[in-house]
């Protein structure tokens, strides 16, 4: 049975929900309702309010909506790293090739989550959430073209290897043409790759929040409504709670299951 | 489909690494008559001399025998082995007269000798009992016996509120140091399993008798459980298998009234306090303009004006804390300064400050008269659920002026060293613990010489008039022999901070507790420990 279409349209249709949400007129992911916080579901929060009294429902909305534009752009800037790496690194002479592989495997090496944390300290403390959030997706995509550029490296290589590459290199390809020539050949590559990233960034960001490393208040993001599961006595109180990590599960599941049949 | 099953498995893993840890402590069998509690690890040591950790302290406590005892309810201090003590008039000499028959826990006698034996081995430097500080000079006491009951302690200078300190000094047989196995007090080491509880058992030799002439203490031992895990503790108490939680967090505390509202009791406002503030410091490496608004007083106020404390209670706290206005809480009654007049939440007062003050709006944004935009961050440790609420409810409350605040969150050693060393940071939010209600242990807090001076740390000079007032008000208080004129330095310590705000008060948490309907006895205080400070008087129910 083919998911991707089904999960494709599913997903389409939870964004575009976000988005109503978001538009709602008066709706606001940071208001605080100091009269109602941690409100039961009724019609003015669907979803009820967070232990501030902001609208569960508006949060979650934006948290979704900003986690899937910044791990869709944190994939796109690893995908094209790791196709230009990649690429590089299989056509040029091995005295570039050879360097541009090894940074790849530096790079694998490093202890990520030491660097976040380094990065994250040493970002100005008056860092708005709105920058601290795109810093956190690019030091993601910053971490994460490594091991795409190994992948893509390996096809490049395949390619230029292949019989139609000889014969055009018989038939006088230079070496400019070889980009307009083999960058549509190693799409159906990449492709994979970025639908992989996306899920993948997404979790890593919902992670790093939960580790209070994340995207800074007030703005919501997936980490930090995961930072109320921390507290069993709150898990009583409001079965809300569950909410934020019902959805992320069911987002990532069908980011998965379009990254899985691409 | 097989990534999707990984994927969600990871998820799941996430969910169940989500709420705290799991402890596997299983709470050993209760003896007749014994007490149970937990204490949150392994006490570093059970030497008393040299106990500098909160759970060493506790088995201090409800172990050692000591001259004088400080009542946790009454905030005064009384004899306990001394049957009568008394201070010279220039408050250099102690006078101590031991009650008579005195035994240890083995049955031998507690004479004046193992008194003296005791006080000098926590003044000598190679022991490092943190005690010894509190002497001052400690190198420069001297302790004579003239007889088998009397102890006569010399003081290089005067110290105060030295009898408090003797609270401290657990009396032990000369010569013989037993890590807590004899003892002059209630109760004795007698079963340790590391990571899995501390077993006391009760002194048949301790002095102590009630009203009826019955043996104190009237338990026949504690059980003291090593367990982190405050919802297995919270289970664990619900079946009976303990009798007392101290130090409840409000989210358990409410956790607990909603299965059985009997057994928990909100003691009101501890003498911890919450606290904002500003870097003031010269050479923090911020912009100068952000140095001026920090040092304006009128800032300052305004941002303690706007703030809504009631709220900072009602939704951080879960309505357990107190609003704050001072570095003495309503707890601490003696030094409480009833008559304080601080800046209370009144937004309009805030804004009329600020302008009066050059400040003003371009549009929603406060600005200072030159021009530059009113923005900051607060700092506060990661990890604190209370304290990125209550900055993340200041957030708001200071958008109402115009102000744009950031909440940046840390872990605690990269904050201590923004704090301590960078002073890299424009404000910062935390707490301070107060065991001791004397204010004098404030001294490193309010001295502009000192490290811990927070706003303006080591300052080779007071920076401003009121520091300097501050500085003689709190050197005029540790030098009085009245303690009227103490009270009186401190009162108005308390308000030049309160008009200065160079700490802006948030909360003082309030102290909650859960005691099991079968425990008798329990007089609870705000001073720890707040259920368990009159050991002696507890008992079950069922037990003789």
């Amino acid at each position: 049975m083919k998911l991707r279409p089904s999960a494709a349209w599913l997903l389409a249709v939870t964004i575009l929900a976000a988005a109503i949400v978001l538009a709602r007129p008066g709706a606001s992911y940071s208001h605080q309702d100091r009269a109602e916080p941690l409100a039961a579901a009724s019609t003015l929060h669907p979803a009820g309010t967070d232990a501030l009294g902001r609208d569960r429902l508006t949060r979650v909305a934006a948290a979704l909506l900003l986690s899937l534009v910044g791990a869709t752009a944190a994939a796109a800037v690893t995908t094209l790293a790791a196709a230009g790496v990649g690429t590089l690194a299989a056509f040029a002479p091995a005295s570039i090739g050879w360097p541009a592989m090894l940074l790849c495997d530096v790079f694998l090496a490093l202890p990520w989550m030491f660097l976040l944390l380094m990065v994250r300290s040493a970002l100005p403390l008056t860092t708005s959430p709105a920058n601290s959030a795109a810093i956190t997706f690019l030091v993601l995509a910053a971490l994460g073209w490594p091991a795409c550029a190994r992948a893509v490296y390996r096809g490049a290589l395949s390619l230029k290897r292949s019989a139609w590459m000889l014969h055009a290199h018989a038939a006088g390809l230079r070496g400019r043409q070889i980009v307009r020539y083999v960058l549509p050949n190693l799409i159906p590559l990449l492709l994979p790759q970025f639908l992989i990233c996306v899920p993948t960034f997404v979790i890593a960001e919902a992670n790093l929040g939960a580790l209070g490393l994340g995207i800074g208040e007030p703005l919501p993001s997936w980490g930090g409504m995961l930072l109320e599961l921390d507290n069993s006595a709150m898990l009583l109180q409001t079965r809300w709670v569950y909410f934020p990590v019902a959805l992320l599960i069911a987002v990532l599941l069908l980011l998965e299951a379009v990254a899985v049949e691409a | 489909m097989r990534n999707s099953i990984r994927l969600c498995a990871f998820a799941l893993a996430i969910l169940a690494a989500a709420p705290a840890k799991t402890c596997l402590a299983q709470a050993a069998p209760r003896m007749p008559g014994e007490l149970a509690w937990t204490i949150g690890y392994d006490p570093k040591t059970f030497d008393p001399a040299i106990v500098d950790d909160q759970e060493s302290e506790q088995v201090r406590y409800l172990t050692a025998g000591v001259l004088l005892r400080f009542n946790r309810l009454t905030q005064k201090v009384e004899p306990e082995l001394a049957e009568t003590w008394s201070v010279s008039a220039n408050g250099r000499t102690l006078t101590f007269r031991l009650r008579l028959g005195l035994q240890f826990s083995d049955g031998s006698s507690l004479t004046a000798r193992d008194a003296a034996w005791s006080i000098r081995r926590v003044l000598l430097p190679s022991t490092h009992a943190p005690v010894a500080e509190e002497f001052v000079s400690p190198g420069e006491v001297t302790v004579e016996t003239p007889d088998a009951r009397t102890v006569i302690v010399h003081l290089p200078k005067r110290v105060v509120g030295i009898g408090k300190v003797f609270d401290e000094i657990a009396i032990e047989p000369a010569g013989r140091p037993s890590q807590g196995r004899i003892t002059s007090g209630p109760f004795f080491v007698s079963d340790y399993h590391r990571s899995l509880y501390v077993r006391l058992r009760r002194n048949p030799h301790f002095y102590a008798r009630d009203a009826a002439g019955v043996e104190l203490p009237y338990a026949s031992g504690v059980r003291l459980d090593v367990l982190e895990n405050p919802e297995q503790e919270i289970r664990l108490f619900l079946r009976g298998a303990y009798d007392v939680i101290d130090d409840l967090p409000p989210d358990y505390f409410e956790l607990l009234r909603r299965k059985d509202p009997s057994t928990v009791r909100d003691l009101g406002p501890s003498l911890n306090t919450e606290q904002m503030w500003f870097n003031q410091a010269p050479d923090a490496p911020i912009p100068a303009w952000e140095k001026a608004w920090f040092r304006n007083r009128a800032f300052r106020i305004a941002v303690s004006q706007a703030v809504h404390r009631a709220d900072l209670a009602r939704i951080a706290y879960e309505g357990h804390a107190t609003p704050a206005y001072s570095f003495i809480s309503p707890a601490n009654s003696i030094w409480y300064n009833r008559s304080l007049s601080a800046p209370h939440t009144d937004v309009a007062a805030a804004k009329a400050e600020l302008a009066a003050a050059g400040f003003h709006l371009s549009g929603s944004v406060l600005e200072d008269a030159a021009g530059h935009t009113v923005k900051f961050s607060i700092l506060t440790n990661a990890g604190n659920a209370a304290r990125l609420k209550m900055a993340t409810l200041i957030q708001q409350d200071l958008a109402a002026l115009g102000m744009q605040v950031t909440v940046v969150t840390m872990d605690f050693p990269a904050l201590v060293e923004r704090l301590m060393h960078t002073q890299d940071y424009e404000a910062c939010l935390l707490g301070l613990e107060n065991v001791d209600p004397d204010p004098n242990t404030m001294m490193n807090i309010w001295l502009s010489s000192s490290p811990n001076h927070q706003w303006d740390p080591s300052e080779k000079e007071p920076a401003t008039a009121w520091e300097a007032e501050i500085d003689r008000l709190m050197n005029e208080q540790a030098g009085a022999l009245m303690s009227s004129e103490r009270k009186q330095a401190v009162d108005r310590v308390q308000q030049i901070v309160a008009d200065q705000q160079p700490f802006i008060y948030l909360v003082y948490p309030n102290v909650l507790v859960a005691v099991s309907p079968r425990l008798q006895g329990v007089q609870p205080a705000v001073l720890e420990p707040a259920l368990t400070w009159n050991v002696e008087d507890l008992r079950l129910r069922e037990a003789r």
